[in-house]
């Protein structure tokens, strides 16, 4: 099975990797009965910059006795021209089980699904989508407010290219989350009909009564396409501080796919803060990615279904 | 030499002629068309009962692709896709490399299209309107209409300075040559692969505005209606551009416009995810677009169909959408797609569909084609339709050598059964056997 989008995934595969997310974390940490996928082998394209997310999937794979091979554009035939469904097929026949392909083209995973035999996991395409990180990020809020329901989750920032956000609106909301997205108009969609969330140009009115509140990186590149005029222009509309937390309610999560920028999405005390979870969501990100495997390459195991 | 097709639905739009009848060809020229042929004596009879007889079918806008990217289509190739497609006429545009702007390869370009593999097809080129295609300065224009250009064009290119395109119409207005125009503000589009939109917002590409084609279109209408230049408007796609050639044309500007089949019968919504074989410029647009297309080619605005007809190789097309080079063939399904999505939901009468398909297209680029009067192309130009048959469109079984399009395994009412051309007759494998008999 392939995990290309959450957007095109049935609700009852998204639940049920939530749960094996928290099955595999509860196993890992009392250390009992873990699956094995001995044997198999995970290649991992990462043709585009990416330290933790590579980290992150290799950690998991080692957790369940994958093998992994490892390569990016630079040192892959590639660079010598190789057009990507030939590397793919090129993979598929020394003997890949599961590709994990990260992408700066959105789409990119589902050409490599359309010529390779086993599963596709998407590790993030261009502004499409980025799975694994949503996942995460749901798994953590629902360890902390134990449901996923009913809350008010507001995603902060640059939503126009976030495959984060892409991802996130559509899990969330699936699993009944109320979600809001907030950000200035260069930064939003202008067609945002099809996603299901409210969308806000105003921090104040987006933040009020928020659960969680989940920051997205600016790149900085943004001021130079003319997307925002200043970095400090931004920060004083959109910044996550002291100040503005006082609009979400007192026991709001705060959240950061990352890398962050300090002093620009945030101030200098909300990542540290009692609300952060933003090393929560990096560690959840290996259980969750534990869960994919498992599930794509066909380890299942017996899960207790929760009951959110 | 002389040959009869039978008791079909004759359709002449050039002298409003809708019958029964049989058309009569000796020796590659018209003969007769109507009323009843003397059969006896003939060397061949096709019996086209249910089928329609028009001229042949006129195409404005297609790529040939050589010279320079024999690998993605040839002239060769190109004008086979084009005969089973109904065509007899074609107007290549110069994109290719290097450029048309040079007479020399205009004499290419019509020598190797008069070939005897070539299949008859009339080959028209369009000259690039700048040199080298790189909106700077225009080209030797006077030269290459000697050549034998019918139009001028820098189609994939498009100018982006206003007072370049003033100058060009001014030099073409005196040439009487026809400017098409494909209409994009690159700064509005540049790095986008489909129509900027819900749907491109939903899978994170980025998108072609919509207002990137009406900005140029208004331009080039305006600046046509100061010169008083002839000007074609290339594959219109969104209601604003209808909108405008609808205001230019009430103004006078000597304005006409085409539209391709993908345009009126696809929006975006329908692209499978990543698609590139979908991918096109200008992009499928939405439902609004679509509607208000349908209606300006009911009330006459858009004046004819083109194909864009933009073969690529499989493996150029075989990368992430943005990647991928804009394009989808088109030569080979205009007719059942246009008889599926515009006759058969009487969009258009039969008459009206060959009009926009034939003799519309000839009288925009001035072409010795569109019509069934005798004498009145260089040599007999026939297209026989059959409007009824249903058919699923394969694009590994095409001439084509571009294997890109939006359109495979889908199913199509209509299909181009023969078309005679320069001598040359293509015969579909749907044409039955026992409707041709030999020297009765």
């Amino acid at each position: 099975m392939h995990l290309l989008s959450i957007r095109e995934m049935e609700t009852a595969d998204l639940r049920r990797l939530l749960d094996l997310s928290d099955e595999m974390k509860s196993r890992w940490l009392s250390g009992t009965g873990l699956p094995s996928l001995r044997g198999k082998v995970v290649g991992m394209m990462f043709m585009e910059n990416s330290t933790r997310t590579r980290v992150s999937f290799e950690q998991a794979a080692r957790r369940l006795e994958l093998d992994t091979t490892t390569f990016g554009v630079l040192g892959s035939s590639m660079s010598k021209g190789e057009s990507l469904k030939d590397t793919v097929l090129t993979l598929m026949h020394e003997g890949i089980d599961a590709l994990v392909m990260r992408h700066h083209a959105s789409g990119a995973p589902y050409l490599a699904a359309r010529c390779f035999h086993g599963p596709v996991i998407n590790a993030g395409d261009g502004m499409h989508e980025h799975p694994t990180q949503a996942l995460a990020d749901a798994m953590t809020i629902r360890e902390h407010k134990h449901r996923l329901e009913g809350l008010k989750v507001v995603i902060v920032g640059d939503v126009l290219h976030s495959r984060v956000a892409r991802s996130n609106v559509w899990l969330l909301s699936r699993m009944g989350a109320d979600v809001h997205l907030v950000g200035p108009r260069t930064l939003m969609p202008r067609f945002p009909g099809k996603f299901p969330a409210t969308m806000h140009y105003d921090l104040a009115p987006a933040l009020d009564g928020a659960d969680v509140v989940m920051a997205l990186r600016l790149q900085r590149e943004r001021m130079g396409e003319g997307l925002i005029s200043s970095l400090g222009e931004y920060a004083s509309m959109y910044q996550i501080n002291q100040r503005t937390m006082g609009y979400a309610k007192e026991d709001c999560l705060v959240m950061h796919p990352g890398p962050m920028n300090r002093g620009l999405e945030f101030d200098d005390r909300v990542p540290d803060s009692a609300h952060s979870v933003i090393h929560e969501q990096v560690e959840n990100g290996i259980y969750v990615k534990m869960a994919v495997f498992a599930w794509a390459l066909g380890a299942d195991m017996p899960v207790m279904e929760s009951i959110v | 030499m002389k040959i009869v097709l039978k008791n079909g639905l004759i359709l002449d739009p050039s002298q409003n002629l809708e019958q029964i009848g049989s058309v009569l060809i000796v020796d590659d020229q018209i003969a007769q068309v109507g009323g009843e042929v003397e059969e006896s004596d003939a060397d061949e009879v096709y019996n086209c009962e249910g089928m329609w007889i028009t001229p042949g079918l006129v195409d404005l806008h297609v790529h040939l692709r050589e010279p320079g990217f024999a690998h993605k289509e040839t002239i060769l190739t190109g004008t086979q896709a084009a005969a089973a497609g109904g065509f007899t006429t074609v107007c290549c545009m110069p994109n290719t490399n290097p450029p048309l702007d040079d007479p020399a390869l205009i004499d290419f370009i019509l020598d190797k299209s008069a070939s005897p593999e070539a299949g008859g097809v009339f080959v028209q080129p369009i000259g690039a309107l700048t040199k080298g295609m790189k909106g700077e300065r225009p080209s030797d224009l006077a030269s290459l209409k000697r050549a034998g250009i019918c139009a001028a064009s820098d189609d994939a290119f498009p100018v982006q300075n206003a007072h370049v395109m003033l100058r060009c119409l001014e030099i073409c207005r005196q040439l009487d040559l026809p400017v098409a125009v494909h209409c994009e503000d690159l700064s509005l589009t540049q790095g986008g692969s489909i129509n900027d939109g819900a749907v491109s917002e939903l899978l994170g590409v980025t998108g072609m505005p919509r207002a990137g084609e009406d900005i140029m279109v208004a331009r080039n209408c305006m600046l046509s209606l100061e010169i008083g230049c002839p000007l074609h408007i290339l594959h219109v796609s969104t209601w604003g551009a209808v909108e405008i050639i609808k205001q230019a044309k009430y103004l006078g500007a000597p304005v006409t416009c085409e539209v391709c089949p993908h345009h009126f019968s696809l929006t975006d919504e329908d692209m499978p995810p990543f698609d590139p074989n979908w991918k096109m410029n200008p992009p499928l647009r939405t439902k609004v677009d679509v509607d208000i297309i349908l209606q300006a080619i009911k009330d006459g605005t858009i004046d004819c169909i083109s194909t864009d007809h933009a073969p690529h190789a499989t493996y150029e097309k075989d990368a992430p959408l943005d990647e991928a080079p804009f394009g989808i063939v088109g030569l080979e399904t205009a007719v059942g797609v246009t008889l599926t999505y515009l006759t058969h939901r009487g969009i258009l009468s039969p008459l009206e569909t060959i009009r926009m398909l034939s003799t519309r297209p000839a009288e925009v680029f001035r072409l010795d084609a569109g019509t069934l009067k005798p004498g009145r192309t260089p040599i007999a130009q026939v297209t026989v339709i059959d409007p009824e048959v249903e058919w699923t469109f394969d694009v590994t079984k095409t001439f084509s050598k571009g294997r890109n399009s939006p359109y495979d395994g889908r199913r199509l009412k209509g299909k181009t059964m023969l078309t005679f051309s320069g001598g040359n007759v293509y015969t579909d494998a749907l044409f039955s056997r026992e409707r041709h008999s030999i020297g009765v």
